[in-house]
């Protein structure tokens, strides 16, 4: 039992220690300029991609500026799309699997926003679709995908690739769950940061 | 209606060898990044107006875009195949020929939100592209690429300018503790004095023979410059900006006069590391980089030069960096023409 445990923790430790960074840095810069010019972040994926897309929407647009929710600082506005089981069921059934995301996301997308899209595989079509219409629009994209990558990693602004022989779905979702985490920490610690700048600046001031 | 932004920039290190009489014989590199003061341009449809309006520092109303007096504006217009039947202004958050960069921000701006008007979306890449041909082919002044792409791109980036024309872009990765104190070290002012970029640009054109090899020393300096400020060793890149400082005035005789020389020693004597003249020279933007605590001191110090000096204009400037680059702000889809 010790052995298959340690055995799949082995191969989540691996994939973190070989997460690129350098993607995730231009990751947490597309998120930066989201939030300057007040656009929006559409996040989707499918199955345990959209529970985690759903978790890092609850997240993000709770924690990151929890420290200081009085604060008149403009927020993040980050969305699941779609947003309802109604919108996700109708698409499905009238228009196509294939669209559930795309459908809905043409509604909302703006020039000012970026998406997120999470697949492990990153061949998920109804993904891909969604991320054909931010590029067609210039809207940056962040994929998180698992295994080679597939057509999505090809597709995105910032590749976060989590490098794992096929079908190792288990370790691929729980390491986006890592960069998920990562990305809301460091957004967290940038507005504390910037409260604690302010807060030394008004002493001086004073 | 549409209303598109462009971002300023800072060049670290590098200028100059994104001129075409450089990169065409020796590879170009600049180090900069975008600030938080902005072009805007705005566009409106007029189908029911057959006059192109364009308004800047002054307001202009004619019948055909060929008779519009701004120059960038007519040419991009004619260009595009744009006669009459809209309205363009441009806003800014500080006053054109500062020397950071603002008038291809409006290129950029401009192209974006011409191609937007006319149904496409271009990228940062295109609109950088877009905005070099204009400034360089259609206009025909004598400037590089490198604030075309800091503004379509945004943040903190390393332009290389190969023989072939083509530009490769390199984000510069800070996270957000290392850019803040990177603004927690920079102290920039405006001098007031303001000139076409064009001009020292010129001269420094004329000069390539002369001064190629400090320009082949400037964009080997960029990777160093690069590391250095990715490690947050913010006084070593002081001291490169310093080093490129001297070798940039010995490129044109207008990049530096007297006074620029005696308010640049001021700050030095007062504890500044580094820093330099912010675009072409010649007057425009001084930039320090000192110790935090080390930074009012250096601001004072300035100020009394400044008193004693005829320079009412001059101003300090606070800046903060952006990753944004060129972005659509609104995009309102004029219903009225399709009926």
């Amino acid at each position: 039992m010790k052995s298959y445990i340690l055995n799949f923790s082995a191969k989540v430790e691996q994939a973190i220690r070989e997460l690129p960074q350098e993607e995730i840095g231009r990751a947490l810069n597309i998120l930066q300029a989201v939030y300057e010019r007040d656009g929006r972040i559409y996040v989707f994926g499918n199955g345990g991609s959209l529970a985690l897309a759903t978790h890092w929407v609850a997240d993000f647009n709770k924690t990151v500026f929890s420290q200081n929710l009085g604060h008149s600082r403009q927020r993040f506005q980050t969305i699941r799309v779609p947003t309802t089981e109604e919108e996700l069921t109708a698409w499905a059934n009238d228009v196509g699997y294939d669209y559930v995301f795309s459908g809905p996301l043409e509604n909302y997308l703006q020039d000012s926003d970026a998406v997120i899209a999470i697949s492990s595989s990153g061949n998920s079509i109804n993904v891909i679709k969604a991320v054909e219409l931010a590029r067609s629009r210039h809207v940056p994209v962040i994929a998180l995908s698992g295994f080679d990558g597939g057509i999505l990693n090809t597709l995105a602004d910032a590749k976060v690739l989590v490098a794992t022989d096929k079908g190792e779905y288990g370790v691929v979702e729980s390491v986006h769950g890592v960069v998920l985490h990562l990305m809301t920490q460091y957004f967290k610690d940038y507005f504390k940061h910037l409260d604690t700048l302010e807060a030394e600046r008004s002493v001086t001031i004073a | 209606m549409i209303v598109v932004r462009a971002p300023m920039r800072i060049s670290f290190v590098g200028g100059g060898t994104d001129l075409p009489d450089f990169y065409r014989r020796s590879p170009g590199a600049v180090i900069s990044t975008a600030i938080d003061k902005f072009v805007f341009v705005v566009i409106n449809r007029t189908p029911l107006i057959d006059k192109v309006s364009a308004r800047y520092s002054i307001s202009e109303t004619v019948d055909h875009a060929s008779e519009l007096q701004h120059t960038r504006i007519r040419a991009a217009l004619m260009d595009l195949g744009i006669d009459t039947g809209l309205e363009i202004a441009s806003f800014a958050s500080l006053p054109a020929k500062t020397g950071i960069g603002s008038s291809s921000s409006f290129s950029v701006a401009l192209m974006k939100g011409l191609n937007a008007y006319l149904g496409k979306n271009i990228g940062p890449r295109e609109a950088a592209e877009a905005a070099s041909r204009l400034e360089i082919e259609l206009v025909g002044e004598p400037i590089g690429k490198q604030d075309q792409y800091a503004a379509a791109f945004g943040g903190f980036n390393v332009f290389r300018f190969q023989a072939d024309g083509s530009v490769d872009v390199e984000p510069v990765l800070l996270d957000y503790r290392k850019r803040l104190a990177l603004e927690q070290h920079m102290v920039v002012f405006f001098t007031g004095i303001t000139r076409f970029a064009s001009t020292v640009l010129g001269e420094q054109k004329a000069n390539i023979d002369k001064t190629f090899s400090t320009l082949q020393d400037m964009a080997a300096m960029v990777p160093e410059f690069k590391l250095r400020l990715e490690d947050g060793d913010f006084e070593a890149i002081a001291r490169m900006l310093h080093e490129g400082w001297l070798r940039k005035k010995g490129l044109a005789s207008g990049v530096s006069s007297s006074l620029i020389d005696c308010l640049y020693e001021t700050a030095m004597r007062a504890g500044a590391w580094g820093g330099k003249v912010l675009g072409a020279g010649g007057g425009g933007c001084l930039m320090f980089l000192a110790p935090p605590d080390r930074r009012e001191h250096v601001r004072k110090a300035v100020w009394d030069v400044v008193r004693t000096a005829n320079l009412p204009d001059f101003k300090d400037i606070p800046v903060r960096f952006v990753q944004s680059g060129a972005e659509a702000l609104y995009q309102h889809s004029d219903f009225a023409t399709k009926l």
